[in-house]
């Protein structure tokens, strides 16, 4: 086919995503074909979601999605593993400093557990 | 009128018993007629991803006729299923525009079924529905109350997509627009009935248990006119009978006939 | 199995680890491995054909297979059952919905959509699964469905749930996921009837003798020769699928014969037994040539069931045209 030559079509394709609850992030779920998002929304909780919780979904036409190339998705996502530095695995030492102070370490249990506290 | 907290308390009171039945019964009747209309599309839409989505509302509609026919359990008549399928054309109080097919021939044989049919019938009937158990939630009648209220729950996403659709074909291309309009002649010429409160109206009103049928009439019209592009001239007729008194065409014996085939094959049985 | 039958006339896979060695080298590394292969990473041509052809009617089998279980969904005898049947139904749309939406992405490079497909299955170059071109007799007939049609669905389809295409393989743990539901409701269909009247479980054992050979077709011929048309060997080499058809067989047979005669029901076949040296099921083979035949549409019910499907496209080809919105492609 002819580059950007327009054709007309019911089957345009949509990617849909939801929201479980509150405190989920949107998680794709499927693609669907429709021929515009108002239809694509109609249609789109009853074919993914149908035995999930749901509290919001998107329709998005997938051409207005830029996502990876296959090259880019091989070259782009690999990493060294030497990133200690910006996790709490690259800090573990603190504990035993701080026992020998007689102090407990404020880990992420600890310090997550404050928004009870902070309530009081 | 005082609220009427349980069936127990309905039945003390004959004329409030009968009266209340008749709303019963529209409300379930009509909801499962659509519904096993509904039923017959299946595997049949426009489009994939619509069978799948149209299906979840016709699920969802049983399972309002269900809550209704409970109701009317309670009230002493007769279990759900067999009020659903053992009851013949002339105890049924559906609105006749609800029963008629989905298109000629039938949902196993040459389903020549019409989507504009489906999108025109299933539009004005939810619309019309959400009126109804607006005005339900009012009732005098607390386990309608209630049952309106659970109900109107998940029912604005069945309005929301027979809305899209209803938006979108009527002005669209030329022959969805003449299919779109031609369907709301007819819907106008049959949908009439649908309005009615049937032989104890009156009663129906002097109980509170339900508004006019002109209130549903006016507020129906209101928010249809706010969608539709295009509004028949003329009042609603009802030319194929009285439904809400009980008055069917042969359509509604057919779909009975074949929604209870198995089940009258034997009514005692478990299936 | 989803995967024996020729799609048509459609192009076959020019044989290909010439087409690029070194990528193709590469290629088989990645799924051996378990990586997941996706829509736009490099493929062989073979790969890509094999799974349009299995996915594709694989998802078109969904539909059609429907078809049958719906004609007995308005006559579900209760509520309860008419419900069921009818999430059931719908789920068996949505199955073809998500595995058309797969195999539509991989026939996008050749510029073909679902409408293609549509037309494939109405002039008769994509076939259907053998069991949906029966007829249904009975109620028993869509609870039988339910449980042994579905159960055999459920042995292939869990026999592919770490298939190398990612996109399919993601398709699959949905099903697999909801088959369990499906399973469960023609189990409950079953059990009522096996444990209901006299003519219940007459009408049972009845669905029972008329699909058995149906259900044994299900996986497929056990050899090539069988048919001349067996398409295991790329599935397997691919990491498509891990096991043959006689294996999946086999496996159903395990599972579904002890329940079955646990029931008091019997199959229409006194030669079978469990040879317990060969650790294998002997069974008195289905008539592959009949096979042939139902899934050329020249089944019980294929013309009809396909009417169905023309009748249905063709009378909402306006809502499509109506709708139809101009799209730039690439
Ligand atoms: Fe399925
Ligand atoms: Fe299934």
């Amino acid at each position: 086919m002819a580059e950007n030559e327009k054709k007309a079509t019911f089957y345009k394709t949509y990617e849909v995503f939801s929201r479980k609850n509150d405190k989920s992030h949107a998680q794709h779920q499927f693609s669907l074909l429709a021929p515009n998002e108002e239809i694509a929304l109609a249609m789109a909780q009853e074919n993914f979601m149908r035995r999930e919780d749901v509290i919001d979904v998107w329709v998005v036409a997938r051409d207005n999605i830029r996502k990876m190339t296959s090259e880019e998705r091989k070259q782009w996502t690999k990493r060294l593993d030497n990133k200690d530095y910006r996790n709490t695995k690259g800090y573990g030492y603190l504990r035993k400093k701080w026992r020998e102070k007689e102090q407990e370490m404020l880990d992420e249990k600890e310090i997550l557990s404050w928004k009870e506290v902070a309530r009081k | 009128m005082s609220l009427v907290e349980t069936a127990e308390q309905a039945k003390q009171d004959a004329a409030y018993k009968e009266a209340l039945v008749e709303v019963l019964y529209q409300l379930a009747d009509d909801d499962f007629i659509i519904s096993y209309r509904g039923s017959e599309w299946l595997g049949l839409a426009p489009h994939i991803e619509e069978d799948v989505a149209f299906s979840s509302i016709t699920q969802n509609t049983m399972g309002h006729a269900m809550l209704f026919y409970q109701l009317l359990e309670e009230l002493g008549e007769g279990d759900a299923d067999a009020l659903a399928h053992e009851r013949i054309s002339n105890e049924r109080r559906n609105g006749t525009y609800f029963e008629i097919k989905n298109g000629s021939g039938t949902y196993l044989e040459e389903p020549q079924y019409d989507w504009a049919l489906a999108v025109v019938r299933n539009y004005l009937y939810e619309a019309f529905k959400k009126v109804k158990l607006e005005e339900a939630l009012k009732s005098s009648y607390a386990p309608l109350r209630n049952t309106a209220d659970k109900v109107l729950m998940e029912q604005p996403y069945h309005l929301g997509h027979w809305k899209t659709w209803i938006t979108q074909l009527q002005d669209s291309s030329q022959e969805a627009k003449e299919r779109i309009q031609s369907r709301l002649d007819e819907a106008w010429k049959q949908i009439g009935d649908a309005f009615e409160l049937g032989p104890k109206a009156d009663d129906i009103l002097a109980k509170e248990i339900l508004s006019s049928s002109e209130t549903l009439k006016q507020r129906w019209l209101d928010s249809v006119k706010e969608t539709l592009t295009y509004v028949p001239n003329g009042d609603l007729a009802s030319e194929l009978g009285n439904g809400r008194a009980k008055e069917h065409t042969d359509q509604l014996d057919q779909a009975l006939a074949t929604l209870s085939e198995v089940y009258n094959s034997d009514r005692e049985a478990v299936w | 199995m989803y995967n024996y039958i020729e799609h048509g006339k459609g192009a076959t896979a020019v044989s290909t680890h010439q087409e690029d060695p070194e990528k193709y080298a590469e290629f088989m590394e990645r799924i051996e491995a378990g990586e997941k292969i996706e829509a736009d990473d490099w493929m062989p041509d073979e790969y890509r054909q094999t799974l349009i052809k299995l996915i594709s009617m694989h998802g078109i089998s969904e539909i059609m297979g429907a078809l049958p279980e719906k004609e007995w969904v308005p006559k579900a005898p209760s509520l309860k059952r008419k419900l069921g049947i009818m999430a059931k139904v719908q789920d068996e749309m949505g199955h073809g919905q998500l595995l058309l939406r797969v195999a539509e992405d991989l026939m996008a490079p050749y510029g073909k959509d679902r409408e293609d497909i549509m037309q494939d299955l109405l002039r008769g170059d994509l076939k259907f699964h053998n069991v949906f071109h029966m007829a249904t007799k009975s109620w028993a007939d869509a609870g039988l469905i339910g449980w042994l049609v579905d159960g055999a669905a459920i042995i292939t389809q869990t026999n592919m749930l770490d298939a190398s295409y990612g996109p399919y393989q993601r398709a699959l743990q949905r099903i697999c996921a909801e088959e369990v539901f499906h399973a469960q409701h023609g189990e409950a269909i079953i059990m009522a009837l096996a444990e209901g009247t006299e003519e219940q479980k007459a009408m049972l054992q009845d669905a029972l003798n008329r699909w058995w050979p149906a259900l044994l077709m299900f996986f497929g011929p056990p050899t090539a020769e069988t048919t001349g048309s067996s398409k295991q060997e790329a599935t397997i080499k691919y990491r498509i699928r891990k096991s043959t058809n006689e294996g999946l067989r086999q496996a159903y047979l395990d599972k579904y014969l002890p329940r079955i005669f646990s029931l008091g029901l019997t199959v229409p076949d006194e030669t079978i037994h469990y040879d317990e040296e060969k650790k294998k099921w002997i069974y008195q083979q289905p008539d592959w040539n009949e096979f042939k035949q139902i899934i050329s549409n020249n089944g019980p019910r294929s013309q009809a069931r396909l009417r169905l499907r023309k009748i249905a496209h063709e009378n909402s080809a306006w809502v499509r045209e109506a709708l139809a919105t101009p799209v730039v492609t690439a």
